[in-house]
């Protein structure tokens, strides 16, 4: 579950992540993807929970609001971070996210 | 366990008579004349747009196979399990089309054709103890049928390439969810340039009491055969499909990929029978995965006795409260053959329950290798599963291996392997002979009680033809 009470984190301008582009964020050694679907932003763990492969850099989705892990094809809803297609059966973690003052800012604990 | 009355000896005489030796009973192969359409060899982009246009699919299924093809020609060729590396894909031929006609009636199939299906008695099966039939020749299906009363209950059981033709919107819900195209390079190569394979579905409560089952052949030399299953149980619903499958005996090499995948909801119930019979020029490497819900049973029955190389693992996934999942695996390695075989059981949810029991032989310098997994997953509470791989040497010279890999998350689960490896004993001949029995009677006695517990799952039918085929197998084995 997101933890409402951690750290905020500042991304970048909401500016310079257009719909349909990821950006990777790294915090104390744990990677973050933020995905923007159709002008809604989406942040999820780098890491797929079938064999920790490096989820952000599989292929977004933007009008599914889907990623696909490019290690063994499973497919990932970002609205929750659940995986719609095997080999992964277990949810990744998903981070709250917000703009303040036109920046993208991630919520992680 | 058989005994040597007269009816038996009878049975084998008359056996030795029809069944002389895999080469005359399946390794046989007809003509090529008045085939539809044959690619050339090798893939490609253009191999796979012809296939899909040639099927005239549509635009999301075409799109599908493109992006198969690139995770295939991504991925490197596995280098653990078998040796792959002595498979050419340029020398093969993806895509091979018999006949015009998917027909429903048996005297509309081509005549070739028909007989070889006539020789393998599938028309008599059919009639006597299958709710529904087909049958694959090369690339796709020639013949499908299925019981009326059952189409009346809403059971769908057709060819792959129908199903995408008349139950796109069903078909497209489960397509690929339970094995992406990008699983592994050989379902990626499956992805792009699948053809034929059944599409079942069966309606909430409704329960198909006799098997339906599907035929595959193999004709034509170098050729790839690439069909596609997918099995969706509703809500209580029951369903037992059985394949088998046979190809001629060439010196050069075939390969046989499939993908199959099975959704059984909750409360549903599906057992899925292998009997693989593949002559020994063809390398089969299948991907199956089922997804097993709340209160469901999977049960897959593997039997493995042909094939160059088979590397094959059957994977259940429980992923709902009380699910059950079952894995019988017998393989069968004779000279030259590797049988890379075992199971896969993934518990995702509490009070799930599953057992795999490996059965192999080797004999003749064949190999049998056993290779499993068995995970509990974190939240997987109150699990409960054994595993237990039996390995039979016939010979000094042949060889077994296992890797079982077990995975427990959870604290309370409770887990058991056992493995063993045996050779036939001398005394166990000694004691056989000394009831009259001939060495080679002697063996195979002790053979098919090894494998007895697998056989006993079987529909009586098919484990007479398992132990028929054990029997061939056998042959020879001894002296």
């Amino acid at each position: 579950m997101p933890d409402t009470t951690g750290t905020s984190i500042p991304v970048c301008p909401l500016a310079a992540l257009a719909p349909g582009q990821m950006r990777l964020v790294e915090h104390e050694g744990r990677k973050i993807g933020v995905f923007n679907c159709a002008g809604t932003l989406y942040a999820i763990e780098d890491r797929c929970s079938h064999d920790d492969g490096p989820l952000a850099e599989g292929e977004f989705d933007a009008e599914a609001c889907t990623v696909e892990c490019p290690r063994h094809g499973s497919l990932f809803d970002l609205t929750t971070g659940r995986p719609k297609t095997l080999p992964a059966y277990a949810p990744v973690q998903t981070f709250p996210i917000a703009v303040e003052d036109d920046t993208i800012v991630l919520e992680v604990e | 366990m058989t005994v040597a009355t007269p009816e038996v000896v009878a049975e084998k005489r008359e056996l030795a008579g029809i069944n002389a030796d895999y080469k005359e009973k399946f390794g046989f192969h007809d003509p090529e004349t008045g085939y539809a359409y044959k690619a050339p060899k090798g893939l490609s982009r253009e191999v796979v747009e012809s296939i899909s246009e040639y099927k005239d699919e549509p635009r999301w299924m075409r799109d599908f196979r493109l992006k198969a093809l690139e995770h295939f020609e991504a991925r490197p060729t596995p280098t653990w399990g078998g040796n792959l590396g002595q498979i050419d894909f340029d020398d093969i031929h993806y895509f091979v089309r018999a006949s015009e006609t998917n027909s429903r009636d048996w005297s509309e199939v081509p005549e070739d054709i028909k007989n070889t299906f006539d020789r393998l008695g599938i028309p008599e099966a059919e009639r006597k103890f299958l709710s529904g039939v087909g049958a694959q020749y090369e690339s796709e299906v020639v013949y499908h049928q299925v019981n009326e009363k059952l189409e009346a209950q809403g059971v769908i059981f057709t060819d792959m390439d129908t199903a995408l033709r008349e139950h796109e919107d069903l078909l497209r819900q489960y397509w690929a969810t339970i094995i992406p195209a990008n699983d592994n390079k050989l379902a990626a190569l499956n992805s792009a340039v699948w053809s034929g394979g059944s599409f079942v579905y069966v309606p909430a409560g409704v329960k198909v009491e006799m098997p339906l089952q599907a035929y595959f052949r193999i004709n034509t030399e170098n050729m790839g055969q690439f069909e596609r299953t997918l099995i969706i149980a509703e809500e209580g619903s029951e369903v037992h499909y059985i394949e088998g499958c046979t190809a001629p005996v060439y010196s050069s090499d075939s390969l046989h990929s499939a993908v199959v995948e099975i959704v059984a909801k909750p409360s549903a119930r599906v057992r899925y029978t292998t009997v693989q019979n593949w002559s020994q020029n063809v390398y089969n490497l299948v991907t199956k995965r089922a997804v097993v819900h709340e209160k469901a049973t999977m049960e897959w029955v593997d039997c493995n006795l042909g094939s160059k190389l088979t590397m094959k693992y059957p994977s259940i996934y429980l992923l709902g409260p009380e699910a059950h999942g079952e894995i019988l695996s017998i393989a069968f390695a004779g000279a030259g053959q590797h049988q890379d075989a075992g199971g896969k059981i993934i518990h995702a949810a509490p009070r799930t329950s599953s057992s795999i029991f490996s059965k192999s032989i080797s004999k003749d310098g064949g190999r049998a290798t056993y290779r499993g997994l068995l995970e509990v997953a974190n939240g997987a509470t109150e699990a409960r599963s054994k595993v237990v791989c039996d390995a039979l040497l016939l010979d000094e010279n042949s060889r077994s291996d296992t890797y079982p890999t077990i995975r427990i998350d959870e604290n309370d689960a409770d887990v058991g392997h056992e493995a063993t490896v045996s050779k036939i004993g001398d005394e166990q001949l000694f004691y056989l002979q000394s009831r009259g029995l001939s060495e080679e009677e002697a063996s195979k006695m002790i053979v098919n009680g090894f494998i007895e517990p697998v056989t006993k799952e079987l529909p009586m039918e098919y484990a007479v033809e398992l132990n028929r085929l054990i029997e061939l197998q056998m042959e020879g084995s001894i002296g």
